[in-house]
């Protein structure tokens, strides 16, 4: 389903039902905490949400979790500092969708779900998203189809916390002056997956 | 480090000018300021210096406020060259503002800029191949275009002492139609890339895949260090470790004491002397002055790249020459060419899971041609040829947004799983020389600085766009062949210009009615100037051209100070 899709079906809805929604949404966000640091572009409801989606896609476990690293503040960023108005705009319109289909399926946004309703609702999204075509010197070869915002949004989040002195330096292999270039060397002699 | 003629109040006259201080103008400046020529070098960006001058050299991605991203703002300034991919938080300092130097595409093509000192000798994609008679006789052979004045033995040597003092990296290979070059040691291929190379090369007979031959140290010479493998080379190389003019040539030209740079400098004009029949300087437009300047010389090389030597050249009128510094045959301008590129194939190698590499090799794989080199191996549905680039990798955690999943163990396997193998090849495919494919001089859109832009009309024709099918076929065909999973043959249909390699609009030739330059690289009718970048090139071939420019360079500043010393220019 596409985000134009998703729109549409939010507004199929109708008044009612959306209505419900709505003040149900108002009624959670009151109920939140607030959030512990300022946003530059998103809203504080979008923060919260970006801050649930990182949380559920990068974990704290032994090794740190996404906001650990701060990867919300810095898609707040990306979107404040990267994007043109257009894409600006695009990320509103998404992240209302998002929440919207949440919404309709558990009546409430994605940040107020249970860990197992997120889960469920993440496999959804991500099943049939067209994957990234692959890149070649920086470009990505042949049409891509659009990825959805949930692809997008999860590279996004893996490129903002493996980007990050924590995880790029004490977390992956970091390794900035080689020295040489060895083309055949068993993982278990690596170790980890490469930082740089 | 060089003079720096800054404040213009030293001597305006030298022993010669050199336009442009990249690639192949720091070859002219080294060669000139080497046989004792008082040189001038006009570079119209700033100065750049080794490390001092490399502000991100060193960095790592979390240095970074945006960690490479850039603003809106960035994507305007670099509006045409956004469109490489390659411009980033890292390396967009050393590329041009489009806003300041615009220019028209009457059809899309895509002119990619560096306007400071090293110019795209800094940004380049250092693999190096040298030409052999299979492209030197091409456009005799089939009739396009018009004759080289040179073959290979006149070049050879010339290969050989550049190739020494630049240091070249790969592996000898004995082809005839792609000649070995004077080596340091080859990089090493990875474990896919030796599996995929022997399979093709069983299945190919006459295919080889070899390790890219590189402008890379592998050994230190000449008080350079070798490559270190960290893969920053467009942020500049604190080793300097890789052939650019701001680390190799342009140091040896100021070794000499003959050497001064002239930073925002942008030529305007070659003075031409009516009564002596020849050029006698260059006008400049000083960048943060807008002042003009006159410098004199008694040897001029055009070294600004292929479409800024002609922008010059076209802008160099006078009564003997009213459309243009030395195109009697109407050919200046004409010609332009470049390489197709972004067509091939991707697949995933299943295999070798448990291997993995250690460095980041600034460097890929080759497939030298295989078509057209003879009856055996003509084709039907088109001329000349391609070769491929390409390499294997594991994506690591660049590839985990296409991984599925999401929490604790998606998380983990970021730091443990490199993810699948892949491979790809990208060809890179000789263009025609046609005439219809040309810049003129566009007199209503100027520069910040007044003057005239150029407006480019450049088109693939029916050879490169069958040329291009051909090398989705074969790639996805050699893949295929190599055990490759679920591959996909792309074409990207790029614009002309996007393999930055543009060349041939003032071509060498046998003849003043058909070309622009004699065969030492000197303009038919002004023999004291000298064209030596890409727009010098008579046809094209399809391998990568900076070492032919280096080559080209080297013997035309040879020729020109065998003719100083004889009284002849």
């Amino acid at each position: 389903m596409d985000r134009r899709e998703a729109l549409k079906r939010t507004a199929l809805l109708g008044g009612a039902a959306a209505s419900t929604t709505l003040l149900g949404l108002l009624q959670a966000c009151q109920q939140q905490p607030r959030l512990e640091w300022q946003p530059v572009f998103l809203s504080m409801d979008h923060a919260r949400l970006v801050a649930a989606l990182v949380d559920t896609i990068l974990p704290a476990t032994a090794t740190p979790g996404g906001l650990d690293v701060k990867v919300d503040l810095f898609i707040d960023l990306v979107y404040a500092r990267t994007y043109d108005a257009a894409g600006q705009q695009q990320v509103v319109e998404d992240l209302e969708a998002f929440n919207s289909r949440s919404a309709a399926q558990f009546g409430k946004p994605f940040a107020d779900l249970e860990a197992d309703q997120r889960r469920a609702f993440l496999q959804e999204e991500e099943a049939g998203a067209p994957p990234f075509n692959p890149r070649v010197w920086g470009t990505a070869v042949g049409e891509q189809a659009p990825v959805g915002f949930y692809r997008g949004f999860k590279a996004m989040a893996v490129w903002a916390y493996c980007s990050t002195e924590a995880i790029g330096k004490n977390q992956l292999n970091y390794d900035p002056i080689p020295g040489g270039f060895r083309g055949c060397v068993p993982l278990s002699e690596v170790g980890k997956v490469w930082s740089l | 480090m060089p003079n720096y003629n800054i404040d213009a109040r030293q001597d305006m006259t030298y022993d010669a000018i050199v336009i442009g201080s990249g690639m192949s103008g720091g070859w002219a400046a080294k060669e000139l300021c080497e046989a004792g020529l008082k040189t001038l070098v006009l570079e119209r960006g700033r100065i750049v210096e080794p490390i001092k001058d490399f502000p991100t050299m060193n960095l790592e991605s979390w240095d970074f406020e945006l960690r490479g991203g850039l603003t809106p703002e960035d994507r305007q300034k670099h509006y045409k060259g956004i469109r490489t991919g390659f411009i980033g938080e890292a390396n967009k300092h050393f590329y041009a503002n489009d806003e300041e130097d615009p220019y028209t595409e009457v059809k899309p093509f895509l002119w990619v800029r560096a306007h400071q000192m090293g110019g795209r000798s800094q940004l380049w994609g250092r693999q190096c191949y040298r030409w052999s008679d299979l492209d030197f006789e091409a456009n005799a052979r089939d009739g396009h275009g018009v004759d080289w004045p040179i073959r290979y033995r006149d070049l050879e040597s010339w290969y050989t002492y550049v190739e020494t003092f630049a240091g070249i990296s790969g592996e000898a290979l004995g082809l005839p139609h792609l000649p070995d070059s004077h080596f340091l040691p080859p990089m090493e291929l990875n474990c896919v890339e030796k599996d995929v190379k022997a399979r093709i090369e069983q299945q190919y007979p006459g295919r080889h895949l070899i390790i890219g031959r590189v402008a890379h140290l592998t050994e230190p010479i000449n008080g350079r260090g070798k490559c270190q493998y960290r893969n920053k080379c467009d942020r500049g190389c604190p080793f300097s470790a890789f052939f650019s003019s701001t680390a190799v040539t342009l140091p040896a030209a100021d070794a000499t004491g003959n050497l001064t740079v002239r930073p925002f400098s942008i030529a305007h004009s070659i003075i031409y002397d009516e009564q002596q029949g020849k050029a006698t300087g260059v006008r400049l437009i000083d960048s943060e002055t807008g002042e003009m300047k006159e410098y004199f010389a008694r040897i001029i090389f055009c070294n600004a790249s292929t479409l800024g030597t002609t922008r010059i050249l076209l802008n160099s009128t006078s009564s003997r020459f009213p459309n243009g510094m030395g195109n009697d045959s109407g050919e200046l301008g004409h010609n332009l060419m470049d390489h197709t590129y972004r067509v091939g194939a991707f697949g995933r190698f299943d295999g070798h899971e448990d291997m993995y590499y250690s460095g980041r090799r600034p460097n890929g794989i080759y497939i030298p041609r295989y078509r057209n080199l003879d009856e055996q191996t003509k084709s039907d549905t088109f001329v000349r040829g391609f070769g491929y680039q390409g390499g294997a990798g594991r994506a690591g955690w660049g590839g985990a947004g296409n991984a599925d999943g999401f929490g604790a163990e998606y998380k983990d396997a970021l730091f443990t799983d490199p993810g699948p193998w892949s491979f790809f090849i990208t060809g890179f495919a000789e263009c025609l020389p046609y005439h219809e494919n040309h810049v003129t001089l566009d007199t209503q859109n100027l520069d910040k600085w007044g003057q005239p832009t150029l407006a480019i009309d450049c088109e693939w024709k029916e050879n490169e766009l069958a040329m291009n099918q051909q090398i989705e076929i074969d790639a996805v065909e050699m893949l295929e062949r190599a055990g490759l999973q679920d591959i996909v043959g792309f074409n990207n249909r790029h614009e002309p210009g996007y393999g930055i390699h543009e060349m041939g609009t003032a071509r060498m030739g046998r003849d003043p009615k058909t070309s622009v330059l004699n065969g030492t690289n000197q303009l038919h009718g002004v023999p004291n100037v000298f064209v030596t970048d890409g727009a010098c090139m008579t046809s094209n071939s399809c391998v990568n051209p900076s070492l032919t420019y280096m080559a080209l360079t080297a013997r035309a500043a040879d020729h020109a100070i065998s003719e100083l010393k004889k009284l002849n220019l």
